[in-house]
């Protein structure tokens, strides 16, 4: 369980993180989710006690990370998968992390047979690809078979076969009742990862809820109706005060009413349809519109 | 408990990463190496007994000290250049831990290459030129030049981790030993300042003889040096826990 209180971050006039409080709490994938820039790996670095907050705190299980004794046991991250020497072995590497928690040997075997790097185990990290080396941050962090994970934009730059293994492996770790707390920046990514959601736009919480509540609250649903006659169409939701525009093709786009209102209304008034649809945004549509302001580097239009 | 499994993790990561156990024995081998083959061709003939036996001895050590200096940049130095630094503070949290562990790692690497070294250098003096033991002095040096490696891979090790980058380190401390205080103390108005600097001071302390230029003694040399040591060591920590990461 991690528990960030009031975390703040400031870089002389920069403030990386402000004042964030969320939870990440066991059994479940929580979705960090924010853009490039939002303070995210900067949390996940105080979480871990690598960077001091300028104010607030973080614990886990309840204690700064820095007062737990063999951390890896208690807490697995993957910050960076470059952040590895290349000229050491997959099987080196883990090697030394165990030895620095007293983990046994035998955890690094079922690690790297867990994450598939088995035969690769005694190879040059140099020579390994990104999904090779995002594999061994993986096993890095489960070396210590810990109930809290923290993984940093795991799928970056990973083929689809990597993102669903990712993906299928971070669902069975909740499933075993850990706290696992994944940072993206794809919204769609976290849409089918995440069970709860935890979005941040320049270091600040934006919100705080279940990946369902997000949807119903932020991806804003409306109608799409089209009819025999546009005019009296047009008429019609003048009329009857709906907040509608026209779209492309004589349809009309009405939000903040359900279609068996929309249907009513026109069988009331005799306007024959031919459409009559729910549309609902996109995850990435309602990620896109909260963090609208939120966004630091934004492509200007000339 | 945890510093002792910080200490084995140093020396997981020393053992498993060919750079880092190449460059001591690579210390050992040019030190040993380059008295032996000196010794040899010219040690007999080129030796005047006014000469100071160390010179002769520790000949080898003006190459070996550039690999020591290396070693002791690349424990801490890795680290930054790799990224390494925040898995290792992720491991083992409490900084303080985790550089006593790199300290401690550095003085025992240190030490078993001036033992090798300084064994190696008298074998091969012995059985070229001959060695006398028994002569005053003849036991400080064998005693500073052994500590002396421990205390120039400390020093190194202390100085990287102010800096925190491995380049930085290495272009300034590695031509700073082998080439900077030999200048130094060859221009006449820095020349007393330069004595106090640790690798002048140390080597000093190896001499069989007294230098009337030298402004202290041999013991004190060693101290020098020692004092040289404790502060970057110190000075390493300080950077270590006042920086993020």
């Amino acid at each position: 369980m991690i528990e960030v209180r009031n975390l703040t971050k400031r870089y002389g006039a920069t403030t990386a993180v402000a004042g964030l409080d969320f939870r990440v709490e066991p059994g479940r994938v929580t979705g960090f989710l924010g853009p490039n820039g939002a303070g995210k790996s900067t949390t996940l670095r105080m979480v871990l006690g690598l960077d001091r907050p300028t104010a607030g705190e973080a614990l886990v299980h309840g204690r700064p990370y820095a007062a737990l004794e063999a951390p890896l046991r208690r807490v697995g991250a993957l910050l960076d998968a470059h952040a590895v020497h290349g000229g050491r072995t997959a099987r080196g590497h883990l090697r030394w992390l165990a030895a620095s928690n007293g983990l046994p040997r035998r955890r690094i075997e079922e690690v790297l047979e867990q994450v598939g790097l088995a035969e690769a185990a005694d190879r040059r990290i140099r020579g390994f690809s990104l999904g090779m080396r995002q594999r061994l941050g993986v096993a890095a962090a489960l070396l210590g078979d810990p109930p809290v994970l923290l993984l940093d934009e795991p799928v970056n730059g990973l083929d689809p076969e990597g993102i669903r293994w990712i993906r299928t492996l971070l669902r069975g770790l909740a499933g075993e009742g850990r706290a696992v707390l994944v940072s993206s920046h794809l919204m769609a990514e976290m849409a089918l990862t995440a069970d709860h959601l935890v979005v941040v736009g320049r270091g600040r919480l934006l919100a705080d809820l279940s990946t369902e509540a997000f949807l119903a609250q932020h991806g804003r649903a409306r109608v799409r109706v089209r009819a025999v006659d546009p005019l009296k169409l047009a008429d019609l939701l003048r009329t009857s005060g709906t907040a509608a525009r026209p779209v492309e093709g004589g349809a009309w786009e009405v939000s903040g009413a359900a279609p068996e209102e929309i249907g009513a209304l026109a069988a009331r008034h005799g306007v024959a349809l031919y459409e009559l649809s729910l549309l609902q945004d996109s995850l990435e549509e309602a990620f896109m519109r909260m963090t609208a302001d939120a966004v630091e580097y934004r492509a200007v239009a000339a | 408990m945890s510093a002792a499994l910080a200490l084995r993790a140093e020396w997981a990561k020393f053992t498993t990463l060919r750079s880092q156990w190449i460059t001591p024995l690579l210390a050992v081998l040019l030190t040993t190496g380059i008295t032996a083959a000196v010794q040899a061709a010219y040690g007999r003939v080129d030796t005047s007994l006014e000469d100071d036996p160390a010179g002769g001895i520790y000949y080898g050590l003006l190459f070996g000290h550039v690999a020591v200096v290396c070693s002791g940049v690349l424990l801490v130095g890795q680290e930054y250049a790799s990224g390494t630094v925040r898995a290792s503070l992720a491991a083992v949290p409490r900084r303080g831990r985790f550089y006593a562990g790199k300290l401690l790692l550095g003085t025992g690497v240190g030490l078993v290459v001036g033992l090798l070294s300084v064994a190696g250098t008298h074998l091969a003096t012995a059985a070229t030129v001959g060695l006398d033991l028994g002569q005053p002095g003849a036991g400080r040096s064998v005693v500073a030049g052994v500590l002396y490696h421990p205390l120039l891979l400390v020093i190194c090790l202390g100085a990287t981790a102010m800096l925190r980058n491995l380049t930085a380190a290495m272009g300034l401390l590695t031509p700073a030993v082998f080439l900077g205080t030999t200048f130094l103390t060859a221009l006449p108005g820095v020349r007393e300042a330069a004595y106090f600097l640790p690798d002048r001071a140390g080597l000093y302390a190896m001499n069989y003889r007294a230098d009337p230029a030298v402004p202290y003694g041999h013991w004190t040399g060693l101290l020098v040096m020692a004092l040289w040591a404790a502060a970057a060591a110190w000075g390493g920590l300080v950077s270590l826990q006042r920086h993020d990461a």
